[in-house]
């Protein structure tokens, strides 16, 4: 297994280069193709000029890099296949919203394949998609649906908020022989941030700590990470904000020590809130750690109901760290949060 | 099939064997399932046994071979052993998929036999992916996707044939059609004809799925020409399923006429007529299976169950 010689991890970003959060995806793809022959990407418009957002332009294999028809169902069952044939692919999809499409593939063969048989086989696929808001783009270009997949056993759900993240879980995840959803807001693609030249693995399923505090417990992943820190930075709030950078398997450890100092949970989820991720830390939290919470949590996120287009609209449904940082105020004020 | 076969006899005593394995196999599942000694679904491929025999004979152990829910049938035929079989079946974890898989889900990767699916359609396309991998490395192995007729009203059947044209992939589509999609038949359930939508795609034969003899024959022209980089193939075979769709009874919608419909009757009556093999040979090859039927049997029902502690591992 090439993979096992580079099983090196970061605790934090060492050196002073910056780049983005898209170059940084890229780096991790180039250096994952690089690395290793059987890792090849496939995906609907995946050897265009564009590269997918640029994340995959002008790779050195290009060879490994293959267009296919919109046949997103098939072609998730064709990624499959080829991992059990001893490749290493990596299916890309523009939008998580076209990835829906095959849900068949993913949830009853992608998922469940390695359950099926006992546990028996390797199933190397890595499966990313672009999620998040775009520019109006309404309810099937912005949808996010990072706990839906979370829902299913037998996927990891990785959802990286900066470039050092990025490349690390990226090359973690196609180093990984269980299937792994990685999905990347397309809002932090311009983000720019400290990730190292060399080759670097981070563990699926150890949270970050972006900011300590100890009055309140912020949990946020993704693009909601980012913008909690934007929130508890630019009000100086006295705040745990944890990102568990993988939402399936999840760092509760974590998060319950944090919650055991501070008494208080929020949970910024960029995503429908019924049985939702949020959901699930705030159930989890409340059966493992009733006691500790000295006020009941707090979930933010999208409301239950499709993305508008309007930009009007669009400023009501999506949280920003403005509201953020007023609903961490009031929570720290004693006030009672809706959710 | 009217046209004349030339076969050897051991290859007719292989191709005989292969599918009185399944036949004996299925019979003795279906006599004990009311026993409730296999807590599983089980689809019985009775009387399409010259589908699994004729086409796997030509498949090697490398070559990848996806199967949907009806799956015994071509799973022996391409290599799976009756004791993971039963064992699975029972249950246990000496099955090939250590009881996590039963009937609808085997698994043997050493003879090609990547894992098989309850949904139908799907796998086709794994079995396309098999293709891609092969292609991308350059190795000589095929992708198989075997499924029934109901599978070629799901979208994932086209969308792989596209694919697999589009990249003239070494993939070997095998048609199972056995008339009926559960107790639809296939009036009710297709508009279009099999033959003419593969043959958009890529090149199709049409074969009579109970002559052992002809699909063997059709099945050797197609994986040649697939082995030789000639892209993939569709094998229409057409048979009948005596069974009900799922369990242990007999199917009373399809009318069987033994003489014509039952393909071990038909191979056994040519290696008789045609002096390749005496009736004494063919009584002692059904003794020798149904022996190691009840082997398998005996193998399953001693072996041990999953403990509970492993959906915890």
């Amino acid at each position: 297994m090439p993979w096992s010689r580079f099983d090196r991890t970061y605790e934090a970003p060492t050196g002073g280069r910056q780049i983005t959060y898209c170059d940084a995806l890229r780096e991790g793809i180039e250096q994952a193709m690089s690395h290793d022959p059987r890792v090849f990407a496939i995906g609907l418009d995946a050897d265009d000029k564009f590269g997918v957002f640029g994340s995959m332009r002008d790779l050195t294999h290009k060879d490994r890099v293959l267009g296919t028809p919109i046949s997103e169902n098939a072609m998730t069952g064709v990624a499959l296949g080829a991992a059990l044939s001893g490749l290493r692919p990596i299916h890309v999809h523009l939008r998580v919203d076209f990835m829906l499409t095959a849900m068949d593939q993913i949830v009853n063969y992608v998922a469940k394949w390695q359950d099926m048989f006992g546990r028996q086989g390797k199933v190397p696929l890595v499966i990313r998609a672009i999620v998040g808001r775009g520019w109006g783009c309404g309810a099937q270009h912005s949808q996010t649906l990072h706990g839906w997949f979370a829902h299913s056993p037998g996927l990891k759900v990785v959802t990286p908020s900066t470039p050092y993240d990025a490349t690390g879980l990226l090359l973690a995840s196609i180093a990984d022989d269980s299937p792994v959803v990685f999905l990347e807001h397309r809002w932090l693609y311009k983000n720019t941030g400290e990730v190292p030249s060399e080759l670097y693995t981070l563990p699926l399923g150890k949270a970050n700590v972006l900011h300590r505090g100890e009055r309140l417990t912020v949990v946020a992943n993704s693009l909601a990470a980012m913008h909690a820190l934007t929130a508890i930075e630019q009000h100086g709030l006295d705040v745990d904000l944890i990102d568990p950078r993988t939402i399936k398997p999840l760092d509760l450890d974590n998060i319950i020590a944090s919650v055991q100092r501070t008494g208080r949970l929020m949970v910024v989820d960029y995503d429908f809130p019924f049985g939702g991720f949020g959901a699930e830390v705030v159930a989890a939290v409340t059966e493992r750690s009733f006691d500790a919470l000295r006020q009941p949590p707090v979930r933010l996120g999208f409301p239950d109901r499709g993305m508008p287009s309007s930009g009007v609209l669009e400023r009501t449904y999506y949280p920003t760290p403005e509201r953020l940082a007023q609903a961490m105020t009031s929570m720290l004020l004693g006030e009672v949060v809706r959710s | 099939m009217t046209r004349p076969h030339t076969i050897t006899r051991e290859r007719g005593l292989r191709l005989l064997r292969t599918m009185r394995t399944i036949r004996q196999a299925s019979e003795r599942i279906a006599a004990l399932y009311p026993t409730n000694v296999m807590e599983t679904p089980v689809h019985l491929c009775i009387g399409q046994e010259a589908v699994a025999a004729g086409i796997c004979h030509h498949l090697q152990d490398r070559d990848q071979l996806f199967l949907g829910h009806r799956t015994h049938g071509p799973a022996m035929a391409k290599g799976l052993g009756l004791r993971p079989l039963f064992a699975e079946l029972y249950g246990r974890t000496t099955g090939c998929s250590r009881g996590f898989g039963g009937s609808m889900h085997l698994y043997d990767p050493e003879h090609g036999l990547p894992g098989s699916s309850a949904i139908v359609g799907g796998s086709i396309a794994l079995a396309v992916g098999a293709g891609l991998a092969a292609q991308l490395q350059k190795q000589d192995f095929l992708g198989v996707a075997w499924f029934g007729d109901a599978a070629t009203n799901a979208g994932v059947c086209y969308e792989s044939m596209n694919f697999a044209a589009l990249r003239g992939l070494p993939v070997l589509f095998v048609c199972e059609d056995n008339g009926y999609s559960n107790v639809m038949p296939k009036s009710v359930h297709s508009a279009h004809d099999i033959e003419t939508l593969a043959k958009v795609f890529m090149p199709t034969v049409a074969v009579d799925g109970t002559d052992a003899l002809a699909t063997f024959a059709a099945a050797g022209e197609a994986i040649a020409s697939i082995r030789q980089g000639g892209g993939p193939r569709f094998l229409h075979c057409q048979t009948k399923r005596w069974m009900k769709h799922q369990g242990h009874e007999k199917c009373d919608i399809v009318t069987v006429d033994r003489e014509r419909d039952c393909p071990i009757h038909k191979l056994e009556a040519f290696l008789r007529g045609s002096g390749l093999a005496s009736g004494a040979e063919l009584a002692q090859t059904a003794c020798e299976i149904e022996a190691a039927i009840d082997d398998a049997i005996a193998f399953a029902s001693a072996s041990p169950f999953p403990t509970p502690e492993l959906l915890e591992a």
